[in-house]
């Protein structure tokens, strides 16, 4: 495969006539001073790097298939209102504790809710509350990180001290403190769980960060002038994010399951709100009776967990720095093998 | 011609090493590196591996910052520079880097990489009169305007390099530190590359400062030489005068390691084989910090750091005490300095 671009000389150019004498080091006409093109014609247009990430994705079978189950997952979360055969809090004390049929394909649990229109509605509350933790942990870790790495010495110092000592606290106790201060409530936990998270996300961008900065693209770039800013959002950070990405994946399957293991304690989301650690709780105590009410919000919980983290994997190996590097180790192979300036 | 672009003066970069006892020693990259670039001359900076070149190349770009000493360009003084100061002096001075498949950024698109001094400057508003200047400096270093698109990963050591050729010289500087900017390429494609360089610095009237571990390569294409050795200028002057009749004995063996393409001449060709490593720029060696491997170290060169004197043709300058002892004494020997016993 050929990834050479082919730069054809039109006629005349690169030693235009309105160009002074050459020297006569510079062979005459027939040695083009431009560059020569390439023998072999382009196979591969150019094309972004993310692009090129999701059609390797797309060839992991695992990683593939977990991305679908997980957009199955969002797509429901979203629509949960209009899927939903049944309000979260219907109650019918005629339907209690029906094991599964065609009318309540999951069941009900001990009010007579239906149970698949509550693990649907679920869905929002579980995604919502990892989204939102995650999202918090990556935007305040990622900016911590990069200027913890970028920067180094004091600002280091300071800022990755703060962040051990988030770190060395028990994550569930430093979550219990914040609902404690704060209040239950799905918010709430979001923020409890994101700033668990947010020493994770920072040391992972710092690592990252410290081996780019090193880049002599980086030097290149202050070398012509740009600021600190633009050299850490147009190239440190976009070369660092790699592990940032597999990192966000996997934190959403822990924080999938922090919220489910909050509700669970009763510290999370509240009832009558459907969560999914709310329902695994709620139908402990009918394990022996009615086993689908703790069953169905388990295997939710259980599936979306997996599929985070496998999507973690896919996009670890996808983006894992050694294959990209065997990559790019063979298109520059080739590039030397047919390149055009001999 | 003739005036100063830019000026070096005592320039001093050391970098604090960890170990050896608690106060940590100094490593010098750069020791008192005094240097002239004349406007529109191309000097080139010879030396071995490590005895900083690079780092004096960084240093007077202030890529990386000098412990001691000034640096002027263009009549100001870079170290006191203030943050736009720095801006415009970085657009009027460029560096072109050895290594071809490291200072391209792997996620940017060749327009990218170009447009970046544009951008950073305002040189050029609107995407469409910028896009037009890539087209324009991509023409310029001998690459189609097609691959503007294209990623780093899909050209070759060559086509890069002209890349970051093109990225230095967007903002349309006065001067480019090229440093061993061909050293890595495929030796075919060297030739071409060097081409291009003095191409662009005859059309656009640049001033290069010619970075290169080989001195052969550099004879060629520089007006005049400068050799450094454990992080000081030893002798520069006319590159005829400096590639034919060195005055310094580091430049001499330099020189002599150099096949000359004529038999009978190859033949008589003397070598100077130099006894010894460089030493540590961690432990540069009081006064004449080529002592350690001179085949004609005499008296005064323990204690004394020769100076760059005059010596050999018209303003050819060598630091060696063969041309008259009239160096300054060294901080490092206090213990007095019998420079005429
Ligand atoms: N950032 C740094 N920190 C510590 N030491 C450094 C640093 N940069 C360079 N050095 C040291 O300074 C000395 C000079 O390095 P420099 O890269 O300038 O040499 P050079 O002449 O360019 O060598 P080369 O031909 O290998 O490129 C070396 O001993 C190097 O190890
Ligand atoms: S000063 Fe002395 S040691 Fe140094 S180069 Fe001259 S003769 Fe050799
Ligand atoms: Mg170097």
């Amino acid at each position: 495969m050929s990834i050479q671009p082919t730069p054809g000389p039109p006629p005349g150019q690169g030693r235009g006539g309105d160009r002074p004498p050459e020297t006569p080091e510079e062979p005459p006409g027939g040695a083009p001073q431009r560059e020569a093109g390439p023998a072999a014609p382009t196979l591969r247009p150019a094309r972004p790097r993310w692009r090129e990430t999701l059609s390797l994705l797309a060839h992991n079978p695992t990683a593939a298939i977990a991305s679908v189950l997980l957009l199955l997952i969002v797509v429901v979360a979203f629509f949960d209102d209009t899927l939903a055969p049944q309000g979260a809090n219907e109650i019918s004390v005629a339907d209690r504790l029906q094991p599964p049929s065609w009318e309540h394909p999951f069941g009900t649990d001990d009010l007579g809710r239906d149970i698949l229109s509550r693990v649907i509605l679920g869905a929002s509350v579980s995604l919502r509350v990892g989204f939102l933790a995650v999202g918090f942990a990556l935007v305040v870790g990622t900016l911590i990180g990069l200027l913890a790495g970028y920067y180094g010495r004091w600002v280091d110092d300071v800022l990755m001290r703060f962040m051990d000592m988030l770190f060395a606290f028990p994550a569930v106790l430093l979550a219990i403190a914040v609902l404690a201060v704060r209040g239950p409530g799905s918010g709430n936990t979001a923020l409890a769980i994101g700033i668990v998270y947010t020493p994770i996300f920072a040391r992972v961008t710092r690592a990252s960060v410290l081996g780019v900065r090193e880049e002599v693209y980086v030097r290149a770039s202050r070398s012509v002038g740009a600021s600190d800013w633009r050299i850490l959002t147009r190239h440190i950070l976009p070369n660092a994010a790699p592990p940032i990405i597999v990192q966000t994946s996997i934190s959403l399957a822990f924080a999938v399951l922090a919220e489910a293991a909050l509700s669970f304690l009763g510290l999370g989301t509240q009832p009558p709100n459907p969560s999914w650690g709310l329902m695994l709780a709620e139908g402990r105590g009918f394990i022996e009776l009615a086993w689908w009410l703790a069953f169905f919000p388990g295997m939710a919980i259980f599936l979306t967990v997996l599929c985070f983290n496998l999507l973690g994997d896919g996009l670890r190996d996808v983006l894992d720095p050694r294959q990209r590097t065997q990559m790019a180790g063979s298109s520059r192979a080739a590039a030397t093998e047919t390149g055009g300036e001999a | 011609m003739g005036d100063v672009l830019v000026s070096a003066r005592g320039l001093e970069v050391h970098f604090p090493v960890r170990g050896g006892g608690k106060g940590g020693g100094v490593l010098r990259a750069v020791d008192g590196v005094d240097l002239d670039v004349l406007r529109g001359e191309t000097l080139g900076l010879v030396g071995e591996s490590g005895c900083g070149k690079s780092t004096l190349g960084n240093a007077l770009l202030r890529l990386v910052p000098p412990t001691g000493g000034t640096v002027t360009f263009d009549g100001t003084d870079v170290t006191s520079l203030d943050r736009r100061g720095l801006k415009e002096m970085r657009r009027r001075a460029g560096m072109v880097f050895q290594d071809p498949f490291a200072s391209l950024d792997p996620r940017r698109t060749v327009a990218q990489t170009v447009s970046e001094p544009l951008e950073v400057h305002g040189l050029r508003s609107g995407r469409r009169e910028r896009a037009a200047r890539v087209a324009e400096l991509l023409e310029l270093v001998g690459l189609d305007p097609a691959v503007a698109g294209r990623y780093p990963h899909e050209f070759s050591g060559g086509q890069r390099q002209r890349v970051g050729i093109a990225r230095a010289l967007a903002g349309e500087p006065d001067f480019l530190v090229c440093d061993e900017a061909i050293a890595s390429l495929d030796v075919s494609v060297q030739a071409q590359v060097l081409n291009l360089l003095r191409r662009l610095q005859r059309q656009l009237g640049l001033t290069l400062l010619f970075v290169s571990h080989d001195l052969s390569a550099v004879r060629h294409i520089s007006d005049r030489i400068a050799v450094m050795y454990l992080g000081r200028i030893v002798e520069i002057g006319p590159a005829a005068a400096v590639g034919a009749d060195p005055q310094m004995p580091y430049t001499q063996a330099l020189l002599s390691a150099v096949p000359v393409p004529h038999p009978a001449k190859e033949r008589a060709r003397e070598r100077i084989v130099l006894r010894g490593d460089v030493p540590s720029p961690s432990a540069v060696p009081s006064g004449c910090r080529f002592r350690t491997r001179c085949p004609y170290v005499f008296e005064p060169c323990d204690d004394v750091d020769p100076a760059l004197q005059p010596a050999g043709a018209p303003g050819q300058l060598a630091a060696c005490h063969l041309h008259g002892v009239e160096g300054t004494p060294v901080t490092e020997t206090p213990e007095g300095v019998t420079a005429d016993p």
